[in-house]
């Protein structure tokens, strides 16, 4: 049963560590760093010891910024469950001793390891209770939430680096890495044939929902390559198709018309490695625009309903295979210091640019 | 010789009578109300829209007067922005030493005067640049376009102002004319076709491009030649002018060196409910992600001013007015023109492809003037 309050607990020394963890300086890492960091046994110990001190320091200042939401989010139940997942992964990360071997390691990596699973369905949990917040205030339009919008932005794109931080250090033990890639990240990824797997990702679940899907025209050149991490560009660029794909089907369902194909530019340049997505969908008007950046209007069905049980057939691996939409995929663009942009012809379609930096040398944004 | 301080030249009563126009509440109209009052150009409607003119220029003019005399960095002192004060302040004495306009002589007296007001201020854009020009020079060095947000966020508001001014006086002229284009109210088409208007723009575009490097790209224009709605032509002209005159540029310099045929430049027409969208696509080679900020700016214009530092801004002759009058000040210019109806103008692009312009323009016509 969810607590309501830290300091109804008995275990007041916790939320002083909490407190002074949450103000510690965090460390960001750049792509370049991460990449240039291989798994040797030396590397690996020193990655271990980087995560035992950097995790608990990042894990800390969310559980003490959702402590203090506005509105009464943080009494919300699905909030004070996050909460405690958070406190819990904080106190295995404190309660570890230093880590001097190869076997303290071992046993480190499968203990961040189970962190991350634990920690798996913060945002549809997270969501669920922005939801109970709605409900209790229905008069609160979108714009009146900035400062939960805000605070969402911070969290989610702090998980993402969580999570970067521990699946790159367990994948670096993995024994038969794949070619050219280092944990998570591929030295040699082609943007061009995750745009391709991504979007044939997305027409599937087109042809499921419509019984047919618009043809997606790639152009871009095949030999372009720059290290990024493949399953963070295929998450962005998996939820802009769907959307772009949806918007067709929509505007052409009653029509003789063929639908219009989607259109992928790759292109490279010295900075960035720029995506374009552009559909003919009808486009969304100026005003509405904004909208679509927001939390509180995710239009995806929350795989978790009121009791938090997982609704169906619904597993953490499909939850996971979701992104939270376009806000989202966002925040997996900036993390990496590229962005995602997307502007709208009303009448006509939209075009989604995803900028991509190059170099891979922007440090983590640390909120 | 424009003298340093406002106190200097001009009677004390001048100064007060300045800043307390300048601190008077401007009455922004919108395009549909211009449209609607001007449909019916009686000479008692005219007569109402000198009489607003006469108390509602004053007050726009007074501001501006104000801001030219306290711009950071020491702006304000520079000879060219010196000059522009003073074109100002000889049209605030024009406007408040008019006496009442009472009839249709008055009103005809009324609308001469405010059109030679207009004329003074014809080279207002490349003079400030000289003034900016003229403040780049005395600066360190290592001074960025990104220090100087002050100034940029002061020209801004002060075109903007200037787009307003020159409207409202435009509009007034032009309802005296006895024999009005069809559709027309004034500077605005009742039935602007937008297709129509990119078509000419871009063609004029194409000219220039031609005359510069002995070639142009192709432009392709894709929309419903039958969809028309209410607008400004010359003003959606320039902006389509600006815009595929950059993106020509653009596609002529990537492709100069190369066998393969350049790559047309694309422009689409959508009409939605709220906005006409006019997206110009080139494939010339994209802008940087980090460059992108500048090209918004004043201060890197890449425009050749035709004043330069030895002009002698006293005696500029006819020839160069109606050459200053065929460039707009770049992009910057052409959003505030997007932004005054209620629009606005986004650029985005993809570095080692191309550029992306989107122009949407208000189709209500009701966003009232900005007013700042």
């Amino acid at each position: 049963m969810a607590k309501k309050k830290l300091s109804d607990s008995l275990v007041k020394e916790l939320a002083e560590e909490v407190k002074e963890w949450g103000s510690m300086k965090q460390t960001g890492v750049s792509l370049k760093h991460m990449m240039n960091f291989g798994g040797s046994s030396k590397n690996l110990l020193i990655s271990a010891q980087f995560v035992h001190k950097e995790l608990p320091i990042r894990i800390a200042r969310r559980v003490i910024e959702l402590e203090n939401l506005p509105y009464g989010l943080s009494s919300k139940n699905a909030v004070l469950q996050v909460r405690d997942w958070y406190l819990d992964s904080f106190r295995d990360l404190r309660s570890y001793p230093e880590i001097k071997d190869k076997n303290d390691d071992l046993k480190f990596t499968q203990m961040v390891k189970m962190i991350k699973v634990r920690h798996n369905n913060v945002v549809p949990m997270m969501a669920l209770g922005v939801k109970q917040l709605k409900k209790e205030r229905p008069q609160f339009d979108y714009k009146d939430l900035k400062e939960v919008h805000q605070f969402l932005d911070r969290f989610y794109l702090s998980r993402i680096g969580i999570r970067m931080l521990i699946g790159q250090h367990v994948a670096l033990h993995d024994p038969n890495p794949l070619p050219n890639c280092v944990g998570y990240i591929h030295t040699k990824m082609s943007p061009l044939e995750v745009v391709r797997d991504a979007s044939e990702d997305a027409r599937s679940i087109c042809l499921r929902e419509y019984g047919s899907a618009p043809e997606v025209n790639i152009y871009g050149d095949p030999n372009l390559t720059f290290p990024y991490v493949p399953s963070h560009l295929h998450m962005m660029v998996f939820e802009l198709v769907k959307n772009s794909a949806r918007a067709v089907q929509e505007r052409f369902m009653d029509s003789d018309d063929d639908a219009p194909p989607i259109r992928i530019i790759v292109a490279g340049g010295l900075e960035d490695v720029t995506i374009k997505i552009s559909d003919e969908g009808g486009g969304i008007p100026r005003s509405g625009l904004p909208k679509i950046f927001t939390y509180l209007y995710s239009t995806a069905e929350n795989p978790l309903d009121e009791d938090f049980t997982t609704t169906g057939a619904a597993t953490a691996c499909t939850m996971a295979g979701y992104g939270y939409g376009i806000p989202i995929s966002r925040l997996y663009a900036r993390y990496f210091g590229g962005d995602l942009q997307i502007l709208s012809m009303e009448g006509y379609g939209t075009d989604a640019f995803l900028h991509l930096l190059r170099l891979g040398d922007s440090q983590e944004p640390l909120p | 010789m424009a003298a340093k301080k406002l106190y200097e030249s001009f009677s004390k009563e001048l100064i007060e009578e300045v800043h307390r126009w300048g601190s008077m509440k401007q009455t922004g109209v919108s395009l549909k109300y211009m449209m609607e009052f001007g449909s019916k150009p009686t000479p008692r409607n005219l007569l109402i829209s000198s009489q607003f003119l006469h108390k509602e220029l004053p007050m726009r003019i007074a501001r501006r007067v104000i801001d030219l005399q306290t711009l950071p960095y020491g702006l304000s002192l520079k000879p060219a922005v010196l000059k522009v004060r003073d074109w100002y302040l000889d049209s605030f004495r024009d406007l408040r030493s008019f006496p009442d306009i009472k009839d249709e002589n008055d009103e005809l007296e009324f609308t001469k005067m405010i059109n030679l007001v207009k004329v003074r201020h014809n080279n207002v854009v490349p003079m400030m640049a000289l003034g900016v020009q003229q403040l780049k020079k005395d600066l360190h060095p290592k001074i960025d376009y990104k220090d100087l947000d002050e100034i940029h966020q002061f020209l801004d508001r002060f075109y903007m102002s200037r787009i307003g001014i020159r409207m409202l006086i435009g509009q007034h002229v032009a309802l005296h004319d006895p024999n009005p284009p069809p559709d027309c109210v004034g500077y605005i088409h009742t039935k602007m076709s937008p297709l129509e208007v990119a078509r000419d723009a871009s063609e004029d575009a194409r000219s220039i491009c031609l005359r510069e490097y002995g070639s142009a790209p192709k432009v392709n224009i894709y929309g419903d030649p039958n969809f028309t709605f209410l607008y400004v032509p010359t003003h959606l002209h320039l902006m389509v002018f600006e815009l595929v005159k950059n993106s020509l540029r653009a596609v002529e310099e990537r492709f100069v060196d190369s066998d393969k045929v350049p790559p047309p430049v694309r422009i689409i027409v959508a009409d939605g409910l709220e906005d006409v969208t006019i997206k110009i696509s080139d494939e010339g080679g994209g802008i940087p992600r980090s460059g992108l900020p500048k090209i918004f700016t004043y201060l890197y214009s890449t425009a050749r001013n035709p004043l330069d530092e030895h002009s002698d801004l006293d005696t500029i002759d006819l020839a160069t007015v109606s050459t200053l009058a065929g460039y707009g000040y770049g992009l910057p210019i052409s959003r505030l023109y997007a932004r005054y109806f209620g629009g606005d103008l986004q650029i985005i692009s993809m570095e080692g492809y191309g550029t992306d312009a989107y122009l949407h323009l208000s189709r209500l016509g009701d966003s009232q003037e900005p007013l700042p």
